[in-house]
């Protein structure tokens, strides 16, 4: 066999003439003198395989002549003794900075020299170091950095890293790949682990970086508002972050950015949010946005950081809203009449949320804990009512304008985002069932008037409040609806009806035009039955519809409602007009057409002989002379209490 | 068609098309040069650590002196080499289940280690040099396969080894193996 050829290889012949000469010098010399060729070229391949051959010859040849041990700890011995001479006495002459560069070139070296001492060596690696249980060749290469460089300069370089960088913080261009480098050494110093990096290096990173940023912010907040405190901690911080993500390794981040939050921002929340000119209060009062995005952006960055802040914003806003509630109230102690109707009182409110809910949205990005705060400020005043309405009344009317016809005059799109934002103040209501209550009479008044601007609107509106509190809620109101739009159908089957059917003969259609709205029970606000005497004709009507709505329903029970019905009546002067009014305003009106100028008793009293056939109550007589007035048929005499002149 | 599938895999494997490209000299014992694909001669570990990854690709071919290897030998070892990228050897299942290596590996593989004994050891020996792994288990396999089934005489016959111990140590040896006859 070939091996039998060979002669065999001594220890001393294998080492002395051909690896330490024709490798290991070879290399060392490399190292020192510098590389004029690329580092993976330093041998040619035939230089290399005439070592890796004598290395493998000598790992291969027959006990006693196995040299496989003694070529390990060679290895080993040659990198340490190189480090622990040339490297660390290089080391020793350098300060600061050039001991750091010093480093660098050093550990770079050691790469160069680990990986080809590893090359030279490999068929160790293949069978010696396993069968051993032995660190692989450049395992043990590392280890011996490790413990006779790294361990001996570690605490120097990391005091000369940290000079490095406080300079950064101070505004001086600093070498970035130098420290990163640095940065690599310690990283690889961990073996596969962070450990060596944690320990040697980051941890006092982070003990000087609360150093720094103790000293700083105690500066700064002694001579700078919050406003500027605030740019130059999101400045620090950015700065930070940069830092990491150019030279450091990216775990840092988070506990780089925890201390510098402690040291700027969680230890000084209080004096910030406090400051007297430009703590938060004040920049809320001057709508400072920019300031107050980032004021959220930074205490949002600490757990519950933002509970203080949300304090101040809740205080803020209660007390713009009770100003609100004030304000009305010098109204109404000043004499001001005190009625549902305040529209601008409404309109304020309103413009309060906007405004803040603008705030909550843009500048904290909609964060609930701050929402939460917007609402706890706005529930505590609007429920505080003044005078006699509650302000559900107030709300409700404030509806009620925009919804009916003559009201605010207002195109659909402001209708909308009027309900829509009435609504957001609704949901604020303790009392949400009152609202919902005068909400029905309101709503019951326009649809039956026919004074319902929209009907669009008026679904759209219910349907808002459904969102908000539920189908339950709104069920009534929706009844109304529906009676309403099946009215419609009733109409043109009972006038189908009078039309082909036999009663026509009973009926002079062409005197009375008679129409039926036919409202469910329950649905609508409870009105009282009244006992009237009808006029025959009148009275010959409801009859036939009677008769018509028990043929087309089934086991339904009709009452009547008369006062709540309307009558358009012709009134001749000069001209005829056709007046649009209540059963019992068309009584009033035919005297007033008559008198002109009347005090209330006589009128009332008139109304009721007028009206012999039957007997309405004054309460309701004196209601329909208020809707006179308020449709500007009649108006208070200035000049005599209780007279009512007539406008035609 | 067949040119947009010729691109499109070139596309997929840029890093194998330049290595295609790219040859090495390897040289043996005598002096014998043999010019094969980069990613051919790759599969030697020695031979890969010295590779120039950087290399021009018109460069000259580098020359790579492998003097524990004789010519006739690294012609085999090439051919296994080349085989082994088109077609790879599957896995040897230890312990062997046959002693016939055609049981144990596809046809060509076992085609390839019938040689004489002597040069089948010279390719275990290029093998381990080389660091080839798959050439080293099919080579290594099949000196198993010899030994498989086999009486210790019927082995030194195979292997013209000559018994060298004294009836003492031979009895010693016995009785200290003596777990290994019961299985």
């Amino acid at each position: 066999m070939a091996r039998e050829a060979q002669k065999i290889i001594s220890l001393e012949d294998g080492w002395c003439n051909n690896i330490k000469p024709n490798a290991i010098n070879v290399l060392e010399d490399h190292l020192n003198r510098g590389f004029d060729k690329r580092t993976s070229q330093l041998f040619t391949p035939k230089d290399f395989m005439s070592t890796y051959t004598t290395c493998y010859d000598m790992c291969t040849q027959r006990s006693p002549y196995n040299w496989s041990e003694q070529l390990y700890d060679r290895h080993g011995e040659t990198i340490s003794q190189y480090l622990s001479g040339t490297v660390v006495n290089a080391l020793r002459e350098q300060h600061g900075e050039f001991l750091l560069k010093e480093l660098v070139r050093r550990w770079s070296n050691h790469k160069i020299m680990n990986q080809w001492m590893q090359k030279f060596f490999q068929y160790l690696d293949r069978y010696y170091v396993k069968h051993h249980s032995l660190p692989s060749l450049k395992e043990a290469g590392l280890k011996h950095f490790k413990t006779l460089v790294y361990d001996v300069v570690k605490s120097t370089v990391v005091n000369a890293m940290l000079d490095v960088i406080n300079k950064e913080r101070e505004g001086t261009i600093i070498d970035r790949p130098l420290i990163g480098s640095c940065v690599e050494l310690f990283e690889s110093m961990g073996m596969g682990t962070l450990d060596s990096y944690v320990a040697d290096l980051e941890e006092a990173l982070l003990a000087n970086t609360k150093d720094h940023y103790a000293r700083k912010s105690q500066e700064w907040i002694e001579t700078d508002s919050t406003p500027d405190y605030m740019i130059k901690a999101e400045n620090a911080l950015e700065a930070e972050k940069l830092r990491v993500a150019n030279y450091l390794n990216p775990s840092t981040e988070a506990k780089l950015l925890r201390v510098c939050d402690d040291e700027m921002l969680e230890k000084r929340e209080k004096i910030l949010l406090e400051k007297e000119g430009s703590g938060c209060k004040v920049l809320l009062a001057n709508d400072k946005s920019d300031d107050l995005s980032r004021m959220y952006r930074l205490f949002n960055r600490l757990p519950k950081g933002l509970e203080p802040m949300a304090e101040i914003i809740k205080d803020h806003i209660t007390e713009m809203g009770n100003e609100i509630i004030k304000r009305r109230e010098a109204k109404i102690e000043g004499g001001e009449k005190d009625t549902n109707q305040d529209p601008n009182f409404v309109k304020e409110l309103l413009a309060l949320h906007d405004k803040y809910m603008a705030v909550v949205n843009d500048q904290f990005a909609g964060n609930s804990l701050l929402q939460k705060a917007l609402k706890e400020a706005f529930v505590d005043f609007v429920n505080r009512d003044v005078g006699k309405f509650k302000n559900a009344d107030l709300m409700c009317s404030f509806c009620d304008r925009i919804l009916k016809t003559g009201g605010e005059k207002l195109g659909d799109a402001e209708v909308e985002e009027y309900l829509a934002k009435v609504v957001q103040l609704f949901s604020y209501l303790t009392d949400k069932d009152l609202f919902a209550e005068i909400y029905r009479n309101q709503l019951a008044r326009r649809l039956l008037n026919s004074r319902s601007a929209s009907d669009d609107m008026e679904r759209l509106m219910i349907g808002k409040l459904k969102l908000k509190c539920g189908s339950q809620f709104t069920s009534k109101m929706e009844g109304m609806m529906n009676d309403l739009a099946i009215g419609g159908d009733h109409e043109a089957a009972f006038s189908a009806y009078l039309k082909d059917g036999q009663e026509t003969r009973k009926i002079d259609v062409a005197k009375i035009d008679f129409n039926v709205q036919v409202l469910t029970t329950g649905y609508w606000p409870a009105y009282k039955p009244m006992e009237v005497t009808l006029p025959s004709t009148m009275k010959k009507c409801t009859e036939v519809f009677k008769k018509y709505y028990a043929e087309t329903t089934s086991k339904r029970r009709l009452g009547w409602s008369h006062t709540l019905g309307n009558v358009t009546i012709r009134a001749k002067y000069q001209k005829s007009y056709d007046l649009q009014v209540t059963t019992l305003q068309a009584a009033i009106v035919r005297i007033m057409k008559a008198r002109k100028t009347i005090g209330h008793p006589q009128l009332v009293a008139e109304v009721l002989s007028q009206l012999s056939f039957f007997r309405p109550n004054p309460k309701v007589i004196k209601a329909r002379i208020h809707g006179l007035i308020e449709r500007e048929y009649l108006e208070r005499d200035a000049s005599q209490a209780n007279h009512y002149n007539y406008l035609a | 068609m067949s040119a947009l599938e010729e691109k499109s895999q070139a596309a997929d494997a840029p890093a194998d098309e330049t290595e295609d490209t790219r040859s090495v000299h390897l040289v043996s014992q005598e002096g014998e040069s043999f010019d094969i694909k980069v990613s051919v001669a790759k599969m030697s570990n020695l031979v890969k650590t010295m590779i120039d990854e950087d290399a021009e690709e018109d460069g000259d071919a580098q020359e790579i002196p492998l003097p524990n290897v004789k010519a006739s030998v690294l012609s085999k070892v090439i051919e296994f080499c080349a085989h082994y990228k088109e077609d790879p050897m599957n896995e040897i299942e230890k312990p062997l289940k046959s002693a016939n290596m055609h049981d144990v590996v596809q046809e060509w593989y076992a085609k390839f280690v019938e040689v004489q004994q002597e040069t089948l050891f010279e390719l275990i020996l290029a093998a381990n040099y080389m660091d080839i792994k798959p050439l080293l288990d099919l080579t290594c396999a099949t000196v198993a396969s010899m030994i498989k089934g086999k009486t210790a005489e019927e082995i030194r016959k195979t292997f013209n080894i000559v018994n060298d111990f004294t009836p003492e140590e031979e009895a010693q040896v016995r009785e200290e193996n003596k777990w290994c006859e019961d299985a």
